[in-house]
Formats: C-alpha cells, sequence, structure tokens
C-alpha cells in the first residue's frame, strides 16, 4: 500500500531529531563531506502573523509522479510499487546532477563519489514492519508516515466537516 | 487490435512505446530501429569513453530483448525507413518491406553536426554523440601518444569531452566561433567565470575564430593559423534527423511542416494529421516564447515521447512545453542555466562563498537565472521559472524559501525572485 509522510507543523517544536536519526539511520557524517538527506529549518514569518515561526523537516518528497526519475539519464531512479518510495541504485549513477535539477524540494545529495544518495524512505525498515527512523524519534508524532489511502479518506472527510460547517453557519 | 509505428528506439521512441502499452494492452506495437541497439542515452557517451561507466550502463532501460518482453514490442533493428504514406498508412522499409499502421511516431533523433569544409582538410576528427563515437574516442586515447587534442565547440558536450582529454593529462584547447563558453546558457559574466577556473586548471581557450578545416596537423582556423593536434574532436552540436519527411507523403494540404525539427503541436501530432513526432527531432513549445524550438534534452525527449504515446492510444493528453535549462557538472563545477539567457531585463546577482546566482527580470518577470556552484538549489529554481511560465502562483512556497536560505540565498535575493516573507 503507497505510504507518504505528512508533517504536522502545529506540532513540529523545530528539535531536529528526525535530521539526527536520519544520519545515524544512513551513517551521514556532515564533517566527514556527506550531505544530510533530511534538513530542518525556520521560517520567519513575521510578528505580524498568528505564528511567528514555523519550523519545517524536509527530505524527499516521494512525489507520486517524480520528475527526478525521468530526468536521470542513468536510470538510477525507479518507483517503489509497495510502498510508493522514490528509490534508487546508484551504481551507475554518473554525478551528472540532472535529477537535483529536476527536484522541486532539492532533494538529491551526492556522496563522496560523486553518487546520488538520498532518503529511501527507509524502506528496508518499513518492508520490516518498523517506522522509518526521522518517524520513529520525533517526540510529537509531528512527523508521520501514514498509508496514503487513509491520509486522503480523512482529507476528504475534513474537507467535508468544514462544508458542513459553513452550510450550517449560514 | 490497433497498429502502431515508432520510428527511432532512443529515449522518445521507447518512452512513446512504453506508454502506448499502458493505456491499450492489446495493440501491435512495431519499432523500427536502424541500430541494432537498446535505447541509448548520448549524454552517456563522454562516461563511457573515459571508462566511468560500462556497457551495461549506458542503456537505462535494458536490453532489447528485455524491452521486447516487458513491454511486448515487436523491434525491427538494423533497418532504415524508406518512406512513409500516411494516405494509405503505409511505410517501406529499405529491404523493400512494407508495413501498415494505424498511428505512427516519428523519433530519429539527432546527429551530430559536421560541416562539408572540415571534411576537405583530410583530418581525422571523433565525435561525440553515439556509444560508436564512445568507444572510438575510448580506444584512442587507450592506444596513447596524444599530447595535444582541440576540441572544437565549448558547449556543455565540448567541456565534458575536454575534461575527459585532461583527466587523461593531454594538453586541451577549447576552439569555438563564440566570444564565451555556453553562449546559449550562460551569461557572459559567469561564463568568463569559468573560463578564468578551466585555465588556471590547464585547458586552454581560443574564442571568436572560425575553423577553416580539420587537416592531419591539426585544426585549421579562418585567419590561417593551424593550431597543431594529435586528435581532434568536433563538439559543435546536433541536427534534427528529419529526412524522413522529405520522403513522406501526407495527408492531402497537410504537409509535416519543418523548420530546424520537426514541428509539433501540445499533443505531439505533427501538421499532418495520424503523424506524431518527439524528441530531438521534433520542435515542441518554448514556454518562454510560445513559440517552438528544439529543445534536446533527455528528461524533455522522455515527456514528449510519452505524450505522444498516450495521443496515438487515444488517451488525449497535452505536454505544454518546456524551458531552456542546462546542468553541467565538469572538473568539479556545477553550471546551471534557466530560461533563455538573450532575453532583456535587468541583472540582479547574489555572491556568497563559491556560490554565484545571476537573475535577468524584466520587472518582476524572471526571464532567466544561472547559478554557478550549487546543485541544490537547481531544482527549485527550475521549477519556479516553469511554474511561473504555466500561469502558476508566482510566489515560491514556504518550503522552497527555506530550502534556498539554508543553501544560504539572502531573503532579499529569495524575495527577489519570488519569496515573500
Amino acid at each position: 500500500m503507497s505510504k507518504i509522510f505528512i508533517l504536522d507543523t502545529e506540532k513540529c517544536i523545530g528539535c531536529s531529531s528526525c535530521a539526527i536519526a536520519c544520519m545515524d539511520q544512513n551513517d551521514i557524517e556532515p564533517y566527514e563531506g556527506d550531505i544530510p538527506f533530511r534538513v530542518c529549518f525556520t521560517v520567519e514569518q513575521g510578528s505580524d502573523k498568528d505564528s511567528p515561526f514555523s519550523y519545517l523537516t524536509m527530505a524527499c518528497m516521494h512525489c507520486e509522479d517524480a520528475p527526478c526519475i525521468n530526468s536521470c539519464p542513468a536510470g538510477c531512479l525507479s518507483k517503489d510499487m509497495d510502498t510508493g518510495f522514490t528509490v534508487f541504485d546508484n551504481n551507475n549513477c554518473i554525478g551528472c546532477h540532472s535529477c537535483a535539477m529536476a527536484c522541486p524540494f532539492a532533494a538529491p545529495c551526492f556522496d563522496k563519489d560523486g553518487k546520488m544518495v538520498k532518503c529511501d524512505g527507509c524502506i528496508d525498515r518499513v518492508r520490516a514492519g518498523l517506522e522509518p527512523a526521522c518517524v520513529r524519534v520525533c517526540p510529537y508524532d509531528a512527523l508521520q508516515l501514514v498509508a496514503k489511502e487513509d491520509y486522503e479518506k480523512e482529507q476528504k472527510y475534513k474537507k467535508a466537516k468544514i462544508l458542513a460547517y459553513m452550510a450550517f453557519d449560514k | 487490435m490497433k497498429k502502431y509505428a515508432i520510428i527511432g528506439f532512443g529515449c522518445a521512441g521507447f518512452h512513446a512505446a512504453k506508454s502506448i502499452r499502458q493505456v491499450d494492452p492489446e495493440g501491435q506495437i512495431t519499432v523500427f530501429n536502424d541500430t541494432g541497439q537498446p535505447p541509448f542515452n548520448p549524454m552517456l557517451s563522454t562516461y563511457y569513453a573515459s571508462d566511468k561507466l560500462g556497457l551495461d550502463g549506458v542503456f537505462p532501460f535494458g536490453t532489447l530483448e528485455e524491452l521486447q518482453q516487458q513491454w511486448s514490442l515487436d523491434i525491427h533493428h538494423n533497418v532504415r525507413v524508406d518512406w512513409v504514406d500516411a494516405q494509405s498508412k503505409t511505410i517501406k522499409l529499405e529491404d523493400g518491406n512494407k508495413h501498415s499502421f494505424d498511428s505512427i511516431l516519428i523519433a530519429t533523433g539527432a546527429r551530430a553536426i559536421v560541416p562539408p569544409s572540415f571534411r576537405e582538410g583530410g583530418g581525422d576528427y571523433y565525435l561525440m554523440r553515439t556509444l560508436e563515437d564512445a568507444q572510438r574516442l575510448r580506444s584512442r586515447i587507450e592506444e596513447g601518444g596524444i599530447k595535444r587534442a582541440t576540441v572544437i565547440g565549448g558547449s556543455m558536450v565540448g567541456i565534458k569531452v575536454a575534461e575527459l582529454l585532461h583527466e587523461n593529462n593531454i594538453e586541451t584547447t577549447i576552439v569555438d566561433a563564440a566570444s564565451y563558453l555556453f553562449p546559449l546558457a550562460a551569461y557572459e559574466s559567469i561564463a568568463k567565470l569559468i573560463q578564468q577556473r578551466l585555465e588556471e586548471q590547464g585547458i586552454k581557450f581560443v574564442f571568436g575564430a572560425q575553423v577553416s578545416t580539420i587537416t592531419q596537423e591539426g585544426v585549421v582556423l579562418g585567419n590561417g593559423n593551424t593550431l597543431e593536434s594529435d586528435i581532434v574532436c568536433l563538439c559543435i552540436g546536433t541536427t534534427a534527423n528529419v529526412e524522413l519527411v522529405a520522403n513522406t507523403k501526407v495527408v492531402e494540404d497537410s504537409p509535416v511542416k519543418v523548420n530546424r525539427g520537426i514541428v509539433v503541436d501540445m499533443h505531439m501530432q505533427t501538421t499532418c494529421p495520424g503523424i506524431y513526432a518527439a524528441g530531438d527531432c521534433c520542435e515542441g513549445i518554448n514556454l518562454q516564447t510560445g513559440k517552438t524550438q528544439i529543445i534536446g534534452l533527455w528528461a524533455n525527449a522522455a515527456a514528449q515521447g510519452s505524450c505522444a504515446g498516450r495521443n496515438m492510444a487515444g488517451k488525449s493528453t497535452v505536454y505544454y512545453g518546456n524551458i531552456l535549462h542546462n546542468i553541467t557538472h565538469f572538473m568539479d563545477m556545477d553550471f546551471i542555466g534557466l530560461g533563455d539567457p538573450t532575453l532583456p531585463g535587468e541583472r540582479h546577482t547574489f555572491k556568497k562563498d563559491d556560490l554565484i546566482v545571476e537573475a535577468v527580470l524584466e520587472g518582476n518577470k524572471i526571464n532567466s537565472i544561472n547559478i554557478f556552484g550549487n546543485y541544490k538549489i537547481s531544482g527549485i529554481l527550475k521549477n519556479h521559472l516553469t511554474k511561473l511560465l504555466m500561469g502558476g502562483d508566482s510566489k515560491l512556497t514556504i518550503a522552497q524559501q527555506g530550502l534556498l536560505a539554508n543553501q544560504g540565498l539572502s531573503w532579499e535575493f529569495i524575495k527577489l525572485i519570488g519569496g515573500e516573507i
């Protein structure tokens, strides 16, 4: 069943635990030149806004129609049909950075050998019935991996609730 | 059962076949391929020539047998198509055989340009387009004894060939008629900076120079000087393979329009109903100008091929077009060009450490962007520019703004190109 990552920005406290867990899981050593797959940052929205700060955590969004796949000249990227994750086999990666130019979320990274690496949704953990490392450590359940079908159902329900509320309000 | 003919089996031909099969599980898909190879990516040729990629790596979609089986294709290889008759819906092969079709795709790709005058000098030269070109250069380098090389063409391919020669300790000179590198993608300021970095590493340049011919001694320039070379590589671009169109009998009053490439609409249909074209042989829409133009990029060929295939199989699909865009990674540098650098506007520059981003804005409209020294932000900016041209939200999302800031861009510059905080 296809899965998607969701982030509830109202719950995220910007602690970066997810990014640390990702580095641990994927043996990323930033001080040795590795580039972390997941980044966390604060967005200042202005003191006039309800919440002047917003925290975000970003990695590969595992787009349904992932533009990186067709942009790779060597065919290194593909979709895992079970999870919907965008996965890779970088054996033939030539380090041309074409995937980076296709990605609207700056997800592709390149390792010390110049080969593409990125978040694979912790697919081995997920296949074994575990949560991805980033999700596992989130202290407030802000970051979650959910079944796409369930998420879409919930979104429909929420929309219906809002419509019903609006109709009632009138 | 519908019959589909696909002429040419590169990226566009493959994606068309795949899309047809996804829509029409029963149709008969026949592919006519003038090589004996599965779809080859020309962009991989320099990587194969430099031994960074093995033979199995240059065919990204698999072997002919695998593709034949996976997508139920009837592949005729090592065969050329002589003519197409759109009225009787028949094609004739060079061996005299005829095949009928209901819908046809021309995906014949492009070939390296060799001006006739270059041949007249009698000198040898190496191209870099096909697998055979790559094999030939690789063998020549392995043979050894090359001290000096000249690369004609300061193109994206030219720079990769120069890199490969340089890695083999060959003294390399790039010669080009333009006055700076990548004139179709780069601003002069960025191009000069790249040139300076390459010169520091030992590459030489001769700009504004016409090449008269290639002799056994080397490259003869318009001013009569000869750049003595043990090897000459020719990387001055490609020309679309459109010859088949001249041999096409079209439906009455609907000739297939050809400019530099075969002109197609947003359904990838040519001006002759029932004939589609995709990939490097065709001109799709350039989103910036609204006019048709060859945008010879791998992902563009994939998108065009997919769109053509779906339409051929009866599933109406639109591909709105693309923008000029390039990323090239060479000698530990990244250069990214987005949009047409010749479009007018005011230039804005952001510099921090090794990162340079320049953008040309016409009022609030972004006409082009050059990035030097950071591949990470290229996708955000490319997608932003494309979205703007498609009439989408003109603002970068909060996440994209945060990612740009995370990569070192100032909030002032982010705001200038579409941020809003």
